[in-house]
């Protein structure tokens, strides 16, 4: 005899956790189905080696939206932040170094040696993305119009951002236009001469991508990211207790609003009858029936994997295969006797505490990426590192530290040897490059995890790897991510729903897509 | 003091002469002043070597707008177009892929790569077609300002949205992806042939500073769906007497309509009196008073050469100052003393007549591009070759033959050493590499001409050696291009107008640029 639900949500990842506690929260009773023996998804804490426990796939949020940390209390379930002054901290090879703070006077300050140029542009720089951040942050929290039927509702919402960009002025609101669709190259080099600086900037418009700085679009991230709090850097927003503590917050806060959790709860299938979904089947075999059935999953995974090709025709299927979601990125965790001593530092270690960026030019990023596209490892990555127990020393033994590496670019291969040798290469090489800036680094390693894409799609449930559910490339944003058409959180099936990365805004944790798909829901299951 | 001239336009390229002719046909008094002692801009026909004649810079022809050859009567004036029929593409392990116009013909030759990509190459026609469809009537508006609170700017932006929502939704996906993807993704959602997509892809970065994969370029491939010699979709053409010939026939036009023509007068400067412009003055210190002054070369040039900085609005020179130009072809023109024999398909076959193309794989060709990225030209460039005296025996002597080779990538800004020391290396590594596909051309070449984006930009004035006056990236076209608020072919400046290929909807041999700003001028000034 198969339960009945009302409402059935695919993956405990952070989104899917947002979307059943806010349908709790209105009174509805979701079960929340999990492949792994942890919630979480891509964010969570886990142990590297015996002792260490280290963010193991994302290492920081995006940062999270504060109305889900009012509206969900998840400070009263647990959850505090630990914001180090600094957002971000680059090492030059010559023993130099640039810092990018929350306090953008401080920045410029910093600056101020490297160039004094780029310190008064980073203020005019600062100051320009907090007002478009501003400006845009709306649109986080906004369901895209659909091209098809523009409600009222839709209409409104489009003449109301209209009119904040508007609101901007001129000057901005064409510089906004032009800026969406240019590559990240271009827009740091507007603005700033040092290399390392246009690197530290422009990072963050491939993070996770199959893009380069001089790819086009690669600037809308960083729009998308000023959109979140401000900044054009992501911020070092680290939950006490890893990624996980903001996972096990949320499944707490979705719990006590009435919300049921089930680990290793594995979904195989989603049912469908005469184009709705009704309910979904585990890979146990067990039927579970639902009215509504929410995926939390990637896109390709949800639309390809779980649902009879079928049910959704010849086209639609054509064109979720065209999504694409092959994953660039790879993690390399290591276990630390203590923490590395950069030579750009000394012995100082307090800006260590946010996010520590290593690529030192536009050329650099660029070349890395260049590999990439034949189906080659970056000999020289750009890496993106957090060391949580600099601020969090529980994660670790005491005096030793976990580091967590996001490492571009590495492709995506499955046969068992490709992972063997790419597995070694991906530590040798990072390791490498790290000793170019942390010479002592190499002999502080006692433990040490990879995870290659395939690795992340095999554990973590992600099709290609890919970080965020898929390209953030201009085709697979806002009205058109994951598919134009289906941008709303609905899908063609009637009663199923996405409310992963893999729709607006998607991308870095944020909640945002489970706040969007779960008003959606709620809208459809009150008319 | 009274004006000598309604309008003076600055140089002679085709767009300067389309705009020149419609308005001398309103009844304006128009002279167009050239620098060069020859008209066409970068559409010329120059006898380099005696008896062979090249296409110097552009080379074919198939934007053209009809409307212009129409109105304009530009085959009366001499403008014949003959067919340049189908792309050949060696491939070094001895194969080919060899397109014609001849759909039925390109099918069966494209199935004996992949029959899938057969079938799929009709699709994708038809899909194309109804993009091109889309996209045509924008070409021949003057793009509305998003930031503008004019009533008719709201209008036109609605009217736009309006037709894009009356697309079919797989229009719309397929419209979406054709402006923002790059020209291999889209491609790969199509074919697996990778000549094939490496062919076709090499069309949509032609004269960018873009690679194959770089995002924003699938929208060039719908040029060739859009060409529109006689009507027909997808014929690109040869003018007969090379593309010197639009020129010369665009010029008969405006001539009988009464444009006078100045060459060898160099424009040294714009004069600007209270923000307006009130004519020109020529390098020979000559002052040509004009109620109206159109410009049809560069940006650059224009604002920062021309009219100085001094009168022109900050953010307005800003915006002039992140224009980007970045030229990224060369191009290499040789008069040979037989034809090329191609090791993938021997002997002076109808191969030869259409474009041959040297752009064999994607990595090829995305390797290409990454050699330009760091500053140095394509150690194995992309060449997109034709040899026109095949088809028009005019230009070359009797048993002999001229053949135009546009070579990319050739970056302007070189890493190391400049232009002038590496234009023969640059030419060498053109010839060996066709040379690896038709091994006999080193030994046929009379004489050869090789042009830098440097010297481009030194013979033509293009900055940069710029083909199109400025990237055809997203964020400098239409209500972008080329400064936001100043897409409507007017600038800061009253009565000072832009009508190159820097402004709406840019390069290529289109006229189309020309045509909308004088109909702007004609608006403006009734």
């Amino acid at each position: 005899m198969a339960h009945r639900r009302e409402i059935v949500v695919i993956g405990a990842g952070h989104n899917g956790l947002v979307t059943a506690a806010l349908l709790a929260r209105a009174g509805q009773k979701p079960l929340v189905l999990e492949a792994r023996a942890t919630v979480g998804g891509r964010a969570v804490t886990e142990e590297i080696a015996p002792g260490f426990r280290c963010s193991t796939v994302l290492h920081a949020a995006g940062p999270l939206l504060p109305k889900l940390m009012r509206d969900l209390e998840l400070e009263r379930h647990g959850l505090t932040w630990l914001r180090p002054d600094v957002r971000l901290f680059a090492p030059s090879l010559e023993g130099k170094f640039l810092c990018i703070h929350d306090d953008a006077e401080r920045t410029a300050a910093d600056l101020a040696s490297f160039s004094p140029r780029d310190a008064d542009g980073y203020r005019a720089f600062a100051a320009t993305f907090a007002r478009m951040g501003a400006a845009l942050s709306p649109l986080l929290t906004t369901t895209p119009p659909s091209t098809e039927v523009l409600s009222g509702h839709d209409l409104w919402s489009l003449v109301r951002f209209g009119r904040r960009v508007r609101g901007l002025g001129k000057r901005d609101a064409y510089r906004l236009l032009r800026w969406a669709p240019m590559p990240v190259a271009d827009l740091v080099e507007e603005w700033f001469e040092h290399p390392l600086l246009r690197a530290s900037i422009a990072a963050r418009g491939i993070y996770a991508s199959f893009a380069g700085p001089r790819s086009a679009g690669t600037s809308a991230s960083v729009l998308l990211q000023a959109a979140m709090d401000g900044h054009a850097s992501a911020p070092a927003a680290f939950p006490r207790g890893g990624m996980g503590a903001l996972t096990s917050a949320l499944a707490a806060a979705a719990r006590r609003f009435g919300a049921e959790i089930r680990t290793d709860a594995r979904v195989a299938r989603i049912e469908i009858k005469n184009g709705a979904a009704t309910g979904v089947v585990l890979a146990s075999g067990e039927e579970i029936a639902a009215r509504v059935v929410v995926s939390d999953a990637d896109p390709r995974h949800t639309l390809l994997g779980l649902v009879d090709a079928a049910e959704l025709g010849p086209e639609f299927v054509a064109k979720m295969r065209h999504y694409r979601s092959r994953g660039t990125a790879a993690k390399l965790n290591l276990a630390l006797s203590r923490l590395p001593r950069f030579s750009a530092l000394g012995d100082e270690s307090a800006l260590l505490t946010g996010r520590i960026h290593i690529g030192r030019s536009i050329d650099d990023l660029e070349r890395a990426f260049d590999a990439v596209k034949y189906g080659e490892l970056s000999e020289r990555p750009v890496l993106d590192i957090a060391i949580p127990t600099a601020l969090d020393p529980s994660l670790a033994p005491a005096g030793a530290h976990a580091m967590s590496i996001h490492v571009q670019f590495v492709p995506y291969v499955q046969s068992e040897s490709d992972r063997t040798a790419q597995r070694s290469a991906v530590l040798k090489t990072v390791v490498h490059t790290l000793a170019a800036y942390a010479p002592d680094l190499p002999d502080l390693i006692v433990g040490h995890q990879v995870l290659l894409p395939v690795d992340l799609e095999d554990q973590y449930g992600l099709s290609g790897g890919h970080l965020l559910h898929g390209e953030p490339a201009l085709d697979q944003l806002f009205t058109f991510r994951p598919l134009l058409g289906c941008a709303q959180y609905r899908t063609p099936i009637r009663g199923l729903y996405l409310c992963g990365s893999g729709t607006h805004p998607g991308g870095v944790v944020s909640g945002a897509s489970g706040l969007n798909a779960s008003r959606e829901i709620l809208k459809d299951l009150r008319s | 003091m009274s004006a000598e001239y309604d309008v003076v336009i600055v140089g002679a390229g085709h767009n300067g002469l389309v705009a020149a002719a419609y308005l001398a046909r309103a009844g304006r008094r128009v002279l167009v002043v050239e620098r060069r002692h020859l008209i066409g801009g970068a559409s010329t026909t120059e006898e380099v070597y005696p008896g062979f004649r090249f296409s110097v810079f552009s080379y074919v022809v198939s934007l053209l707008r009809p409307e212009i050859i129409r109105e304009l009567d530009l085959p009366r004036h001499g403008l014949e177009i003959l067919p340049l029929d189908g792309t050949f593409t060696p491939m070094p392990n001895g194969d080919y892929l060899w397109r014609v116009n001849d759909h039925a013909k390109s099918r069966r030759e494209i199935a004996r790569h992949s029959r899938l990509d057969a079938e799929a190459y009709d699709e994708y026609g038809k899909a194309m077609v109804e993009m091109g469809r889309f996209v045509k009537p924008l070409l021949a508006m003057t793009p509305p300002d998003p930031m503008s609170r004019s009533l008719r700017a709201l209008k036109d932006m609605l009217a736009l949205g309006r037709r894009f929502q009356r697309l079919s939704p797989d229009d719309k996906y397929n419209q979406v992806q054709l402006m923002t993807m790059s020209a291999v993704d889209l491609l790969d959602q199509w074919f697996e042939t990778d000549v094939l997509k490496a062919t076709m892809a090499a069309s949509g970065v032609i004269g960018t500073f873009q690679g194959v994969r770089s995002p924003g370029t699938a929208y060039v491939l719908l040029h060739h769906y859009m060409g529109e010699i006689d009507g027909v979709f997808r014929s690109w053409g040869l003018p007969r007497g090379g593309t010197g010939a639009i020129s010369d026939a665009i010029a008969g036009a405006a001539r009988e309509a009464g444009v006078e023509i100045r060459t060898e007068a160099p424009t040294a400067k714009i004069l600007v009196r209270q923000r307006r412009a009130t004519g020109i003055v020529l390098e020979s210190g000559e002052e040509i008073r004009a109620k109206v002054v159109a410009s049809s070369v560069d940006p650059r040039l224009t604002f920062f050469k021309m009219v100085g900085r001094e009168h022109l609005p900050a953010d307005f020179v800003d915006d002039l100052a992140h224009y980007k130009f970045r030229g990224s072809s060369g191009k290499v023109n040789l008069a040979l003393d037989g034809l090329p024999d191609f090791r993938a398909l021997r002997g002076a076959g109808p191969h030869l007549r259409g474009a041959i193309s040297i752009s064999p794989s994607v990595a090829y060709m995305e390797r290409a591009y990454d050699d330009a990225k760091y500053g140095r030209f394509s150690r194995r460039p992309y060449i997109d070759i034709v040899i026109p005296s095949l088809t028009d025996p005019s230009v070359a002597p009797a048993g002999k033959h001229v053949m135009s080779c546009f070579v990319q990538y050739a970056p302007y800004h070189l890493a190391e050493g400049n232009w002038d020391e590496q234009r023969e290396a640059f030419g060498d590594t053109v010839v060996e590499t066709i040379a690896e596909h038709a091994p006999n051309l080193k030994d046929i070449i009379l004489h050869r001409q090789v042009l830098t984006p440097l010297d481009i930009e030194r013979m033509t004035g293009l900055t940069e050696g710029n083909i199109f006056q400025g990237e055809l990236s997203l964020e400098q076209l239409f209500f972008l291009r080329p400064a936001p608020g100043w897409a409507n072919y007017r600038t800061p400046i009253k009565s000072l107008y832009l009508c190159g290929s820097a402004t709406h909807p840019g390069g290529g041999i289109m006229g189309a640029p020309g045509r909308n700003a004088a109909m702007r001028i004609l608006t403006e000034h009734g």
